[in-house]
């Protein structure tokens, strides 16, 4: 096969980028000064490819030598990607730059004037307002930006292999490279911005920018459709954002971080910040982020959003954008902090946080049970973990908030961790599921010029496939080794069995939510119950999306032509195998979630040797003092490992057609599944709840028909108003003057004696009224 | 010495006289004979004036009005020339291509 030919020489254009991290090291640049770069050389080839991609569409050196534009976005993507690690590196190291402060000195970047209250007049104050450009760096900040560049950088790698194999993007792929680059802008220039409104900024380049990829197959329907969607809803969460920024604005006179985080405490003008007003602006900012996160009950977009590209399910839909309510929420911590200057009385935020967590997480799980398509399987699990993080996080702000300081911080640092976890393994996935889906539909394609050839299928059309549907698939362990284990361990990560990547954060979350349950406020109940509840359902639709579509026999005639052939896609799924599947542990040993939770400023041994380390963590996971968390721990392995899983092998685990054998690292799974039995769940698929979760518990009709009842109804008004009163107005003038004129023509009769007349008598009236005025 | 109402009275007359002419006759050329008739008119009251306030201005105006009065025939005259060359009428009541 031609494609499969080795294509890495096209890698040669983009070593220069990398190496220009290097060089400007060499001149004695700083890390943190050269982070501006991160946001600026995709800002630059953005334009560049979208111009480049015009002016050559269609030759074929720009199509197979530079991808369409796809070299030129990886280039930008590996030099974000090596500065990123270089201030990874810097800041691990304790280089010196940030022991003073983590921010680099902002420059005005605009100033604007503010009308004032000055007794009882009004007054313009001058330059009282001053919004910086400045990069603000701490450990969940560069812990996002490494996970931000380098899965921009894997995937857009991907994309060359996914989205230029494919001829409906034939000449398209610039766009797709452009707007990728331009979603690199905005998840980069969020991390590092070093303000709210620069954050709010960026968060809105990442809207428009999930908007134009998820419609990136506009003509289809449905596409066009889920881009409105996911525009729409993301836009509601975004209108309380503002809201939030302006009471933050209005409470401390400025949005910058830096100033607001030196004493939260402290409003404009050196007076105590009102807890309730705080409270509201912290809402407003969570209900942003539940927008962008997908969370209940904003979460309708995210399984439409599936319609884009695969790789855009991977980057924006899954690893990236949607962490960015996480992020959002975890810059709350200073305002909650009490024993760091923090405000007071704000533990219902938490509490809320976690009880939409809470709801989110078991509502999306008991929704992807029934999911057929693999796509949207994966999009609600993304939605469930999300909210075992908010969970998380809920539980920090709480814990924090009544001054338990080293329980909250440490799940923070599990929330941030398992975000890491969950970003690696739900990119990975996607990709995985992109691999199949893609070797499936060129399969089919395969097959279908076959049977054309011989027209086996008479009065059937034999070519209505959907390679999305996992009914479908099957039994493809043996021909896509490589899909098979990567997604085999990053639904083990997703899962939490232990020791493999999600495990180690997981297992933080729901410990320490249960601890809040149990020591501080039995109201934390609900949603450890249901986070708790969920870990059992994650391992079990995950395992059922892995042998629906890798074990048992295949089920479409399509799946024996597979072939895992196209370049670019296995290489970056190698990669976040090895993340997902021993990054956890290595990360874990290192201390990474005091590292996250702010509680070290460096990563490394706390308790001497590697060795120690892992069988301190051990031993904490497995064996913790406190025999409360000794049962949560348990139960919690017993769901995730034993009861989701066996129960998915029951159903839909098989054994693969004989004389075909997968790798050994995945045949094991395939022989276990299907020596454990075998369970019918027809009446159980068939029963009303099967259907609520088909139809997406009706959240997607009841929102359809609350629009239809009221913004399509005003929405007719509005016409009507403006076809009859507006436009009304504005016709009756028309046809009034038009009556008029016709009356006035009558006057001219064409005589120039008529005309005469008219002067004269017109000449004496005036002649008349000036004499009757003046006598 | 003759009072300068009556020279003025005489003006209005002759202005009367110009209009009704240049409201009821038909042929262009007598109406524009009756616009110099008013003009005339016009003239006589700026000389009166000038000779009752002996002020010279009136003169100079008068002086100025008659050579407008000229040009003001001479384009009138031409006018009526591709009047007729294009109408083959010089009568007001046929020339009404505006009308309406």
């Amino acid at each position: 096969m031609s494609e499969s030919k080795n294509e890495w020489h096209l890698l040669l254009p983009i070593l220069p980028f990398l190496a220009v991290a290097p060089y400007l090291r060499s001149i004695g640049w700083e890390s943190v000064d050269a982070a501006y770069l991160i946001v600026v050389i995709p800002l630059l080839t953005f334009p560049l490819i979208l111009i480049l991609g015009q002016m050559f569409n269609g030759n074929v050196t720009w199509k197979h030598r530079y991808k369409e534009g796809g070299i030129f976005a990886l280039g930008a993507l590996a030099l974000s990607l090596s500065i990123a690690v270089w201030i990874l590196y810097d800041y691990l190291v304790g280089s010196a730059h940030f022991e003073s402060a983590s921010v680099v000195d902002p420059f005005s970047w605009l100033t604007f004037d503010v009308l004032q209250q000055n007794g009882s007049q009004w007054e313009l104050s001058t330059g009282f307002a001053d919004i910086g450009v400045g990069v603000w760096i701490d450990s969940i900040s560069l812990m996002l930006l490494f996970v931000a560049t380098f899965l921009c950088f894997l995937i857009c790698w991907f994309s060359l292999g996914y989205m230029n194999k494919d001829s409906i993007n034939e000449d398209r792929n610039h766009r797709f490279y452009g707007e990728f680059v331009l979603f690199g802008i905005g998840m980069f220039g969020m991390v590092l911005a070093d303000n709210f409104l620069w954050l709010f900024i960026f968060w809105e380049i990442m809207g428009l920018c999930s908007y134009l990829l998820i419609g990136f197959y506009f003509w289809k329907e449905s596409a066009a459709y889920a881009a409105k969607k996911a525009f729409l809803t993301t836009r509601v969460g975004d209108v309380f954002l503002v809201v939030g920024l302006v009471i933050l604005y209005d409470i401390y006179g400025s949005l910058e971080f830096a100033v607001i985080f030196d004493d939260p405490s402290t409003g404009v003008g050196g007076s105590l910040v009102d807890s309730g007003e705080l409270f509201w602006a912290l809402m407003m900012l969570f209900i942003g982020a539940v927008g962008k996160s997908a969370q209940f009950p904003l979460h309708v977009w995210l399984p439409d959003a599936m319609e884009g590209p695969t790789p855009v399910s991977a980057l924006i839909h899954a690893a990236t954008m949607v962490n960015a309510g996480l992020y959002l929420v975890a810059r709350m911590v200073p305002f909650v902090d009490i024993g760091h200057g923090g405000v007071a009385g704000l533990e219902d935020l938490g509490l809320i946080i976690a009880w939409i967590g809470g709801i989110t997480a078991f509502m999306a799980a008991a929704i992807a049970f029934v999911q057929n398509d693999i796509k949207k399987v994966l999009a609600y699990s993304t939605m469930s973990q999300l909210a075992y993080i908010f969970t998380g996080l809920g539980a920090a702000l709480f814990l924090l908030n009544i001054g338990e300081e080293s329980a909250g911080y440490f799940v923070l640092g599990a929330s941030m961790f398992h975000l890491f976890n969950h970003a690696m393994a739900k990119g990975m996935l996607f990709m995985a599921s992109g691999s199949v889906v893609h070797e499936l539909h060129h399969a089919h394609d395969h097959v279908r010029e076959l049977s054309l050839k011989y027209s086996a299928h008479e009065g059937e059309d034999p070519f209505a496939f959907d390679p999305l549907d996992m009914r479908n698939m099957g039994g493809l362990a043996a021909r896509m080794p490589v899909t098979a284990t990567a997604m085999m361990f990053g639904s083990m990560s997703i899962i939490g069995i232990p020791l493999i990547g999600g495990f180690w954060s997981k297992e933080g979350i729901i410990a320490e939510t249960w601890a809040a349950c149990l020591k501080e406020e039995p109201m934390m109940f609900v949603p450890a119950l249901l986070i708790l509840a969920t870990a059992g359902m994650t391992g079990f639709y995950m395992t059922r999306m892995w042998l629906m579509t890798f074990a048992g026999s295949p089920k479409s005639e399509v799946v024996g032509h597979v072939h895992e052939a196209t370049p670019w896609i296995k290489e970056p799924l190698i990669i976040l195998t090895l993340f997902a599947a021993i990054g956890g542990f290595a990360l874990a040993v290192l201390g990474v979630v005091n590292f996250l939770g702010g509680e070290h400023d460096h990563l490394g041994l706390a308790h001497g040797s590697a060795l120690d380390e892992a069988i301190y963590q051990l031993e904490h996971a497995f064996l913790p003092e406190d025999a409360n968390m000794r049962l949560i721990g348990w139960t919690t392995i017993l769901l995730a490992l034993v009861i989701g899983p066996v129960m998915a092998s029951r159903i839909y685990g098989g054994r693969l057609i004989e004389g075909v054998e997968a790798t050994p690292l995945v045949a094991w799974l395939v022989n276990l599944s299907s020596r454990l039995g075998s369970q019918d769940v027809d009446e159980l698929a068939n029963s009303q709840l099967a259907e609520a979760l088909q139809r997406r518990l009706y959240f997607d009709d009841l929102y359809e028909m609350v629009l239809a009842k009221t913004v399509v109804p005003f929405a007719a008004f509005a016409a009507w108003f403006d076809q009859n009163v507006i436009d009304g107005v504005i016709k009756q003038v028309e046809s009034n003057s038009v009556f008029g004129s016709v009356q006035i023509r009558r006057l001219t009769t064409g005589s120039a004696r008529d005309y005469i007349l008219m002067a004269a008598v017109g000449m004496l009236s005036v002649f008349a009224l000036v004499w009757g005025v003046s006598a | 010495m003759i009072e300068a109402s009556w020279i003025a009275g005489l003006g209005v007359i002759l202005f009367g006289v110009g209009l009704i002419g240049a409201f009821t006759r038909k042929n262009a050329i007598v109406v524009l004979m009756c616009i110099e008739v008013m003009l005339n008119a016009a003239n006589l009251n700026f000389v009166a004036g000038a000779a009752h306030y002996g002020d010279v201005n009136g003169w100079v105006f008068t002086a100025i009005a008659i050579a407008i009065a000229a040009a003001e025939v001479a384009i009138g005259l031409a006018i009526l020339l591709s009047l007729y060359s294009t109408q083959e009428t010089i009568s007001l009541d046929e020339a009404n291509i505006l009308r309406n």
